[in-house]
């Protein structure tokens, strides 16, 4: 069964992925990256992290990318026509090695025995809402206030950029 | 078959990829931006498989700071790129060159 799924959701994820990146215009990228995001909240969900499943679905697909598609929205005209060209095919060879590597190197990986397996089925509650909300506040809460210096200067931020020329309140 | 980390990985692996990929290759400033929130999607399955071998869920708690993290900066660069389209009318990244020059 998470076979299935796996293959399934990695599938899915894969495909909006290569579909985000293939089309030409900026709308229809970002209605792949949603389902693309949405696949991979079904790959949190098979690797045992329920409550990963529903942020990722709540704060990547929509809040995150509703973000997104109201910026794609509102700069309408050269940004929706999509490109007049990609990267100059003259740089093409120089970017494809990278990637034949990586895949070349996985392609070992899955030839190998070397699998590494999971232990038997994850245990009862992992992943729950319960287990995550103590740890956050428990291991790691230092971390989790950090988080929120973090969220709290990329508002400041957006909004000091977002001023356009007014001046800013300290000049 | 059965599934193991290393399917994971892999997934991880590729989805990573078509980010880096999409990110050299596409000119579209808020295509990129996309491409980069790929990346870090392919960043969070690696910490939810991992979570899932070691069976400690610290992994997931980091991957939501990495939701914090890709929200925190699509907010600041949607930001920058609506401020670069009210001067300069673009953002293809092959016609903002003014920090080359």
């Amino acid at each position: 069964m998470e076979g299935l799924l796996f293959w399934f959701c990695g599938s899915l994820l894969l495909l909006g992925g290569v579909m985000m990146v293939v089309q030409r215009s900026a709308v229809v990228s970002a209605l792949w990256l949603v389902f693309a995001f949405l696949s991979a909240a079904g790959i949190f969900a098979v690797l045992g992290g329920t409550f990963l499943a529903v942020m990722q679905v709540l704060v990547y697909a929509g809040a995150i990318m509703v973000l997104f598609l109201f910026v794609i929205m509102m700069l309408q005209g050269p940004v929706m026509d999509g490109e007049r060209r990609l990267m100059h095919p003259a740089l093409w060879p120089l970017i494809a090695a990278p990637p034949a590597a990586v895949l070349i190197m996985l392609a070992g990986f899955l030839r190998g025995d070397r699998m590494v397996g999971f232990a038997g089925a994850p245990a009862p509650g992992f992943g729950s809402v319960v287990q995550v909300a103590t740890l956050l506040l428990g291991r790691y809460l230092l971390a989790f206030e950090l988080i929120s210096i973090i969220l709290l200067v990329a508002l400041i931020g957006a909004l000091a950029v977002g001023r356009g020329e007014r001046k800013l309140p300290w000049k | 078959m059965e599934i193991t980390l290393t399917h994971y990985l892999v997934l991880a692996g590729l989805v990573f990829l078509t980010g880096m990929v999409g990110f050299v290759v596409r000119r579209n400033a808020l295509v990129m931006l996309m491409c980069i929130e790929l990346m870090l999607c392919a960043v969070n399955i690696v910490f939810a498989a991992f979570s899932r071998l070691h069976g400690d869920a610290g992994g997931h708690v980091f991957v939501l700071m990495n939701f914090a993290v890709a929200a925190s900066e699509a907010a600041i660069g949607l930001a920058i790129l609506v401020e670069i389209y009210r001067r300069r009318r673009t953002v293809n990244v092959d016609d903002l060159k003014t920090l080359m020059e």
